[in-house]
């Protein structure tokens, strides 16, 4: 961002008012001022409206204001037993929030909660069968062993315990991008998925096509990385989709901001490199998106944040190792306002640790250029870019050790996913106990992973596995395995953890497609996948199909549906009104 | 723009079932009530437009102060101490309602709430003129409005808005700018001249 010469001197003009410049400052403001008159009428702007403000009138405090305090500190001092009930608004929210928190311990006390390490069923029909089971909790580890053995060329049978959606599920997505026309004269649209109705058409939009996108748990943004053109950079970009909703009827609305529908907001311009710089992470109430910028100027990765309702941007992050993990919402003790939304964010260097930190200060203000370490409200070591499914027991982290690869970082040292649960510890942090490797039947040596793409369903159970960049040798005896060009698709209720016949059905895709996206549909059983076709050359537009894969288990192949083709299509994106409740 | 220049400084009466024996204590708080009862109830009116939010954050901001005077110090702290408490109870409050940037017509705030008050003309006028700034102020974002109100109502340095706000010197002077020039745009909007 630059500034042009004229807002350099607004600052010092600002500054003047109150006798904030330096005798330096002065003077060159001075000597500005003498030859423009520009400035000179912005100071005169500015003069002007510190006279109004400082003129308003002033009002007298009601007069039994002193009697109000005293009371409320006398309730203060009683003992709670002898305070009269709900005497002030916000002692009464206290006591109503009180109420609600002991009903709930209650319930969950009350309720029946799956034991860690229980066995799990294993349904044999392929259709996700609603379980309401919000407490997931992961099966018994079966390493070292390999997986229950299907011979060679066969899946294994269907082991999902699928969690449930509230809300009947759709395969579809709620929306996916769209992006038409010549190269030189593109076009992009967020097309509705159900109906392929434009929901919106950007006016100004990015030099190259969608490569990532998440939508708002609120369903008024949605959030996308896109390629700059053939820059080798990437932009990260939000548009305004839609008036935001509360979750129920009678739920508050979320925060409007005064971005209007259809507009996009330029958030941030990243050297593209591994799905580790594409995480785009909304907070569950829909405030704030976490990104991840790689510098080109050599600073390194870091962590930013956008918040619709205000317009800001901010880089949370200074340090030149961090990446945007996701959010938790974190609780509170009685007498402070409320939870409030904290972010994973995780430091590669040395050994890779996640940070919980809040992105604001006391006073509500953005915590700018930060280390994540020395702010932290728990942390997490040997736990890197922690992806917490959507219904908030469990977590996708990796653990390796990690090294500075041009602008990005990546690992080169036993790096590879883990999945484990993600709950609360006693000491008030949160424990990721009951690991394990994603991958069950690959051996993670010197020489393993050093990146992937990773997406939990809604269902936050299932989830879908691409891009494996696997330096190690091959894990299968009849090629290549992990694979780059396979979609994995696995379920956390699953013992076997995630294996080779794992992998979607070797026709499912073009053979000369590469995968940009998935999404796991909230049915479970549906992935939505961004198919990218090479181009032939400098001046061609890129293509890609957005296609639906119905996977099927045993014997029977899957269902593949290309959902739209022509011109570039997806990334798709799903609201988060099929998610479960957390705990 | 002193402090004590305002109307309708409140005493702080002797409590009337005082738990505390700390009479230096008791008053403390009194002299702390009587010279800032007045300023902070007007800048909070300022940062949430409506008398009855303002007056409750008033109440919480002086009784969370009563519980914590302990902890200050330093008595030329007390003030940056106080706005800051009484801020962050603002911010806490327009939180709670998620009313952070606008507020609806339909609700009783400060600019479109009756004054009953009789008075001449030429307070119907200044109403009026308030009014517009007041509208202006609503629109710019929480912590520009903050920023502006420290500054220009309160009169406060960079310094001790950046004690207030939990910013460096030099982010306050960077955001007062950039309030300063939204507060441009939205008087302008309003009908002022330049």
């Amino acid at each position: 961002m630059t500034m042009n010469r004229h807002e350099a001197y607004e600052e010092l003009i600002s500054a003047s008012l109150h006798g904030d410049l330096s005798p330096d400052e002065r003077r060159r403001l001075d000597a500005h001022l003498d030859g423009c008159d520009r400035c000179r009428a912005t100071l005169a702007s500015f003069a002007d409206q510190r006279r109004i403000v400082a003129g308003l009138r002033h009002l007298a405090p009601p007069r039994d204001l002193g009697a109000r305090v005293r009371a409320g500190v006398e309730y203060d001092a009683l003992p709670w037993y002898r305070r009269p009930i709900a005497i002030f608004t916000g002692v009464g929210g206290g006591l109503a929030v009180v109420a609600g928190a002991l009903l709930a311990l209650v319930l969950v006390n009350g309720a029946e909660e799956p034991e860690v390490g229980r066995d799990v069923p294993t349904p044999s029909a392929t259709e996700a069968q609603p379980t309401p089971t919000p407490f997931a909790t992961l099966p018994p580890p079966t390493l070292p062993g390999p997986p229950a053995t299907p011979a060679p060329g066969e899946t294994p049978a269907p082991i999902a315990t699928p969690m449930g959606t509230p809300i009947p599920a759709s395969p579809e997505p709620d929306v996916y991008m769209a992006m038409s026309g010549t190269f030189d004269d593109q076009s992009l649209a967020v097309v509705e998925g159900s109906t392929d109705d434009v929901v919106t058409e950007p006016e100004d939009i990015p030099l190259g096509p969608p490569i990532a996108a998440e939508m708002s748990s609120d369903g008024q943004w949605l959030a996308f990385v896109s390629e700059d053109g053939l820059s080798g950079m990437n932009e990260v970009r939000a548009t305004r989709v839609a008036q935001g909703r509360a979750d129920d009827p009678d739920g508050t609305p979320p925060p409007d901001s005064p971005i209007a529908i259809g507009e996009s907001v330029v958030l941030g311009r990243t050297v593209a490199g591994s799905p580790f710089l594409e995480r785009l992470a909304w907070s569950r109430d829909g405030r704030y998106l976490a990104f991840t910028i790689a510098d080109p100027d050599g600073g390194g990765t870091d962590a930013w944040i956008f918040e619709p309702a205000t317009e800001e941007v901010w880089q949370l992050t200074d340090v030149g190792d961090a990446y945007a993990g996701t959010w938790v919402t974190v609780g509170a003790e009685d007498d402070e306002p409320g939870s409030f939304e904290a972010l994973w964010v995780s430091r590669a260097d040395g050994n890779v640790t996640s940070y919980l930190v809040s992105v604001r200060d006391e006073g509500d203000q953005p915590l700018e250029g930060v280390d994540p370490a020395t702010n932290s409200l728990a942390t997490a070591e040997g736990v890197f870019q922690p992806l917490i499914s959507p219904n908030g027991a469990l977590a996708i982290y990796w653990n390796g050790r990690m090294t500075r690869s041009g602008d990005e970082w990546l690992f080169v040292e036993g790096g590879a996913p883990w999945l484990a649960e993600h709950r609360p510890d006693d000491a008030g942090g949160y424990a990721f106990g009951n690991d394990r490797q994603l991958f069950s039947d690959v051996t993670v040596d010197r020489d393993a992973f050093t990146a992937a793409a990773i997406a939990w369903g809604p269902d936050g159970d299932s989830y879908a596995v691409w891009d494996t960049a696997w330096t190690g040798v091959p894990q299968a005896p009849e090629g290549d395995y992990p694979d780059r060009s396979r979609v994995y698709f696995g379920r956390a209720s699953d013992p076997r953890g995630l294996t080779r016949f794992h992998a979607l059905d070797a026709g499912d895709l073009p053979a000369d497609g590469i995968v940009v996206d998935v999404k796991v549909s909230p049915t479970s059983v549906h992935l939505v996948i961004t198919v990218r076709y090479p181009t032939g050359g400098i001046g061609e537009a890129p293509r890609a199909d957005l296609i639906l894969v119905r996977r099927h288990t045993g014997n029977v192949a899957d269902e593949v549906e290309t959902l739209r083709s022509g011109g570039w299509n997806g990334p798709a994106a799903f609201d988060a009104h099929h998610e479960i409740e957390a705990p | 723009m002193q402090s004590m220049a305002v109307p309708g400084s409140l005493a702080w009466g002797a409590p009337a079932m005082s738990r505390r024996t700390d009479d230096a204590h008791e008053r403390a708080f009194a002299l702390l009530f009587e010279e800032f009862s007045a300023p902070i109830y007007n800048y909070v009116l300022r940062m949430v437009a409506d008398p009855d939010r303002a007056a409750d954050i008033t109440q919480d901001t002086f009784i969370k102060a009563y519980k914590k005077l302990d902890t200050v110090t330093e008595a030329t702290s007390t003030r940056s101490w106080l706005y800051r408490i009484a801020t962050n109870t603002a911010i806490d409050d327009m939180r709670r309602r998620r009313n952070v940037t606008t507020m609806s017509d339909d609700q009783p705030t400060f600019a479109n709430r009756p004054d009953h008050r009789p008075g001449p003309e030429a307070q119907v006028m200044a109403a009026t003129l308030d009014e517009r700034v007041q509208r202006a102020l609503l629109s710019l974002r929480p912590n520009h409005r903050q920023c502006l109100l420290l500054s220009d109502l309160e009169d406060m340095s960079a310094q001790q808005i950046g004690e207030i706000m939990g910013l460096s010197y030099g982010a306050v002077r960077t955001l007062l700018c950039r309030a300063r020039g939204e507060m441009r745009r939205a008087l302008s909007n309003e009908g002022f001249a330049r």
